[in-house]
């Protein structure tokens, strides 16, 4: 027992503690913002929320360790199941989910009020591990149209579930994380460009439905038949909507994003102060949102550009950590699980950030470490565990063993 | 391609995308800048110097018709004062913010000369709930307040006027059961409703308001205006368009209703009018009838809830009485179509009738000797019934009333119907833990037993015998479609309706009918009255009736808690009834405008 204990601390010794260290500095920002942000609620749900996003980060920072003493070469035996386990999961939420803001993305554990997770979190890290495991095995030949399709395949089937749910943010984030571990792995160019070709034809159709019925004066029928085409709910509609036309709708789709931009430029250089946010304070920024989705935009109400930025560069060490263990590993699979994992945060960092700052349609994508949420906190500390795993593994004697 | 190249291959790709990654996140560092630094002082000023009002635009709740056009429910404008809770915000801690609103009610409460109409509690309850909305600390102002406002100089910051719709029913007091009342309610937590921005919202608790909540209800909209510290009000930034709610026709006449609701004077009791022709209710009243403007306040809706007469209970279709002898000619029809007897078979009254050597004692202790079934339904004879029920068997009795829809309810749109009861043997072996016996089919025939009834399903039933066997489903909403919503068609013989309608005819017609006293001069009518027994002695009277006899138009149930009897208590109460109905339709002339009677008299 203590022998393992001390083997444990020796391995975690030759961690990166380079990157411990900003992951740890925005987990304390996360929960200090999301105190900030439901501090004044009157809702006895809410105001403990920081108090459960405590429990959270450690929760989060025990899987860290956990997967960093993980050897992930071992991942090579087991990605197969994890990966059919997260399927399984994902189809059991579609019937026995519980239904939250109009989409089943809960599985309860422990009765109605217990712990709930999301299946579409952990499908993002089996798909990682699988996608990694089988690019990276010797003697696969990438080039081959039927190696391509296989690849397509174990994506499009967690995205095609998750699109169901329904859930489009988190399935959106599949796509580019896989496109680039399959850039990575070396996918020749010829299909990857054709693919990326296709995903720009088909958003641009998307758009051309939506609004050049209007432009053309088609009768209000024919733009509804049109826009059913699209498959999109109305509320989707609306935020691709009110992006190209901010005015547009003020009080209902647009709302969410005037405020967070509101919030965001009124903090200036120096911002109001912690707990001084008056946007979100006030409920402009509704509360059901701004410890989640929104949690950039309370900091950078209150942090000002300095606070925002400070928090952009933060994430960019822990990126930037992550590739460069890529590039020092010699093991294919691990290089291919940290750039998956950079990718999978990146994605998410980028497009939450772009989206309250006004840059994209707003989706309900949470930012990584600083979000209040318990899946996702774990699985994407799990995430980071597996970079620091594939680093301590990658020391010289490791590598000519 | 060895597997060194290959991994030198990958670690170039990785540096590519690392590269793409930076800039992916300077851009944003960038976008950054560019909002909270170059364009902070335009969002800022959207900020603090012109706060944003969001005012609501209520959806205008549809109106309530009944078949003439009369207005049932309709909405006034009520004139509050608003109180922008947000614009008062102190710094520091939020009792600071509280105290300051306080102190604006007390400083209004004088300029209007109204006392203050909220507690701190619902400040403070505001203040952390829906910060954001306009507080409502007066509603209803009257016109002086009004006038003191307008004229008063001290300038209120983050104060105005408010027009809110409030719900106002014309006869607070006619068919309130049917109309029925709204309330208001915070709409369930945790929806997705648009982003924190509602008020309690108008919603049809009762009748017809709840019935029909989701056509009458409109759908707010709501503005956004920026104010200055002033108070002055710059452009409307954002609108979204209030829709207002539909409108509701019903199939009531408002002046058969008042007619219905006036011979009932205030008994427990209860009077349905259809329209024989196609299930149009034309009145459902329920008696003690209750004012739903006064169950506003609290102390009345206390002693409306408490008093014994429940008046909250709608008797027409929530209340189960034994239909007495009402309901014997549903037994005369069954008898006949299934040929069980004929019209002219002659049944002896002795004054009683034996099952087994139990006997059943007839309402005439000397008996009404033979009789043909005419004259059995004229003179309500129970031992005849008995006789008939038992000739039947029960069975036939009980298809025959569950044809007709006894034991179910009959499908009116109104919410609390109750389908009454029909037993038979399954039903008494489960309740009673007792098999069916010759005695429950005795009582049964001559409605009593556990045999129960709503008034609503009785004239439905007399209807039906006016028609010629023609169930419809009774609608009280009028989408202006002539013929009914047919539930079932009965096949009943010509010669079985002329037998039991003729009986029925008797009944008010004949000098010796027991019905007589309905009797309206100028039109002939049918009808049967009943006087069911319930516990120790008491009584419940009794009256179905259909008229005119030849064409019948109307068909009328009426029942009287605790009376006499139904030839006694209901019969004059439905001549009264009657003749204002028919000269309201102008079958009969107005009792003014004939001279010879009036010369006569």
């Amino acid at each position: 027992m203590k022998a393992a204990l001390i083997k444990g601390l020796k391995t975690l010794r030759r961690s990166n503690w380079l990157m411990t260290l900003p992951v740890v500095v925005l987990l304390v920002a996360g929960v200090l913002f999301v105190y900030s942000s439901c501090y004044v609620s009157d809702d006895q749900t809410v105001r403990p929320l920081y108090e459960r996003q405590i429990v959270w980060m450690i929760a989060g920072l025990g899987a860290y360790v956990v997967l960093a003493l993980y050897d992930f070469r071992r991942f090579k035996r087991i990605s197969g199941w994890i990966y059919g386990m997260a399927l399984a999961l994902l189809v059991a939420v579609l019937f026995i989910g519980t239904t939250i803001y109009g989409a089943k993305r809960w599985l309860m554990l422990f009765g109605e009020n217990g712990i709930g997770i999301q299946p579409s979190e952990i499908a993002k890290i089996s798909m990682i591990v699988l996608l990694a495991h089988r690019l990276s095995e010797s003697g696969r030949n990438l080039a081959a149209p039927r190696e391509v399709l296989i690849a397509l395949g174990l994506v499009a089937v967690p995205v095609a579930l998750i699109m169901k749910q329904p859930d489009l943010g988190t399935a959106l984030v599949f796509v580019p994380t896989a496109f680039i571990m399959m850039f990575v792995a070396g996918v020749p160019f010829r299909y990857l460009g054709s693919l990326a070709a296709l995903g720009v034809t088909l958003v641009a159709l998307l758009l051309a439905a939506l609004f050049l019925p209007a432009r053309f004066d088609a009768s209000p029928e024919t733009q509804a038949r049109i826009q059913e085409l699209t498959g999109l709910s109305d509320y989707q509609r609306g935020r691709i909507e009110v992006f190209f036309h901010p005015d547009k709708d003020p009080l209902g789709a647009g709302w969410n994003k005037r405020q967070s931009e509101i919030a965001v430029g009124s903090g200036g250089l120096w911002g109001k102060g912690y707990l001084h946010g008056t946007q979100n304070i006030l409920g402009f920024l509704p509360r059901s949102v701004a410890p989640t989705d929104f949690i950039y935009s309370v900091i950078a109400e209150e942090e000002g550009f300095f606070g925002s930025l400070m928090v952009l560069a933060l994430f960019g060490v822990v990126l930037m950590f992550g590739m460069l263990t890529a590039l020092r590993t010699r093991d294919a699979m691990g290089r291919l699980l940290c750039v998956g994992v950079v990718s999978l945060f990146f994605c998410h960092v980028f497009i939450n950030i772009a989206m309250t700052v006004g840059l994209m349609p707003i989706t309900g994508l949470p930012l990584p470490l600083l979000s209040y949420g318990g899946s996702f906190m774990v699985i994407m500390m799990s995430a980071l565990g597996i970079i620091q795993s594939v680093h301590i593994r990658s020391h010289r004697r490791d590598a000519f063993r | 391609m060895s597997k060194r190249d290959r991994s030198e291959a990958e670690c170039l790709r990785i540096r590519l995308v690392m590269l793409a990654m930076l800039a992916a996140l300077a851009f944003l560092g960038v976008n950054l800048w560019r909002i909270q630094v170059l364009r902070a002082p335009e969002y800022r000023s959207s900020l603090d110097r012109q706060s944003m009002r969001r005012v609501r635009l209520p959806g205008i709740r549809g109106r309530i018709f009944d078949r003439n056009g009369i207005c049932l429910a309709d909405n006034h404008p009520s004139y509050c004062i608003a109180i922008y809770t947000e614009e008062l915000r102190q710094r520091g801690r939020w009792n600071r913010t509280i105290d300051r609103v306080e102190e604006v009610v007390n400083e209004l409460a004088e300029v209007l000369g109204q006392p203050p109409q909220v507690t701190r509690e619902d400040i403070s309850r505001h203040v952390f709930r829906r910060l954001p909305l306009p507080f409502l600390a007066w509603r209803g102002l009257d016109e002086s307040a009004l006038a003191r406002w307008a004229e008063c100089d001290t300038v209120f910051p983050g104060v105005d006027i408010y027009v809110e719709p409030v719900r106002v029913y014309p006869n607070p007091e006619r068919a309130p059961h049917v109309i029925g009342y709204v309330g208001r309610a915070d709409p369930a937590d945790g929806g997705d409703e648009p982003y924190h921005y509602y008020l309690p919202e108008m919603e049809g608790r009762e009748g017809m308001e709840r019935v029909m909540d989701s056509q009458l209800r409109g759908q707010s909209g709501g503005r956004l205006i920026r104010v200055d510290a002033s108070g002055f009000k710059y452009a409307e930034t954002g609108e979204r368009e209030p829709v207002a709610g539909d409108d509701v026709h019903l199939t009531l006449d408002m002046q058969i209703q008042s007619v219905a609701e006036n011979v009932l004077s205030n008994q427990p009791g209860s009077v349905v009018v259809l329209d024989a022709r196609n299930g149009d209710v034309l009145a459902l009243a329920s008696s003690p009838t209750f004012n739903v403007e006064s169950l506003k306040s609290q102390s009345e809706w206390q002693r409306v809830v408490n008093n014994p007469d429940r008046p909250l209970l709608n008797r027409a279709i929530g209340g189960r009485y034994p239909p007495g002898s009402t309901f014997k000619p549903l037994v005369a029809v069954a008898g006949l179509q299934y040929k069980r007897t004929t019209p002219g078979t002659v049944v002896n009254c002795p004054g009683y009738y034996m099952v087994g050597n139990r006997p059943f004692g007839c309402w005439s202790k000397r008996g009404h000797g033979p009789l043909t079934m005419r004259k059995a339904i004229e003179q309500s004879c129970n031992p005849f019934f008995c006789d008939l029920g038992v000739r039947c068997e029960y069975k036939r009795v009980f298809h025959m009333a569950d044809s007709v829809g006894f034991g179910h309810r009959t499908g009116i749109e109104l919410k609390g119907e109750s389908p009454g009861l029909l037993p038979n043997d399954e039903w008494k072996r489960r309740v009673m833990r007792d098999g069916w016996r010759p005695g429950d089919t005795c009582n049964v025939s001559i409605g009593q037993g556990a045999l129960l009834v709503t008034p609503l399903q009785m004239a439905v039933f007399a209807a039906a015998l006016g028609n010629g066997g023609h169930i419809y489903r009774p609608r009280l909403v009028n989408y202006g479609i002539p013929h009914g919503d047919l539930i079932n068609r009965m096949a009943w013989s010509e010669k079985t309706l002329s037998v039991v309608r003729g009986g029925m005819h008797d009944v008010i017609e004949a000098p010796t009918g027991t019905g007589k006293r309905a009797k309206v001069e100028g039109v002939a009518m049918a009808g049967k009255t009943g006087t069911a027994q319930y516990g120790q002695g008491r009584k419940h009277a009794w009256m179905i009736l259909f008229a005119p006899f030849d064409s019948p138009r109307y068909a009328v149930a009426m029942v009287v808690e605790n009376e006499v009897s139904g030839g006694i208590t209901a019969a004059p109460r439905m001549r009264h009834l009657m003749e204002k109905i028919l000269v309201l339709d102008g079958t009969l002339p107005a009792p003014g405008h004939t001279p010879e009677v009036s010369v006569q008299g």
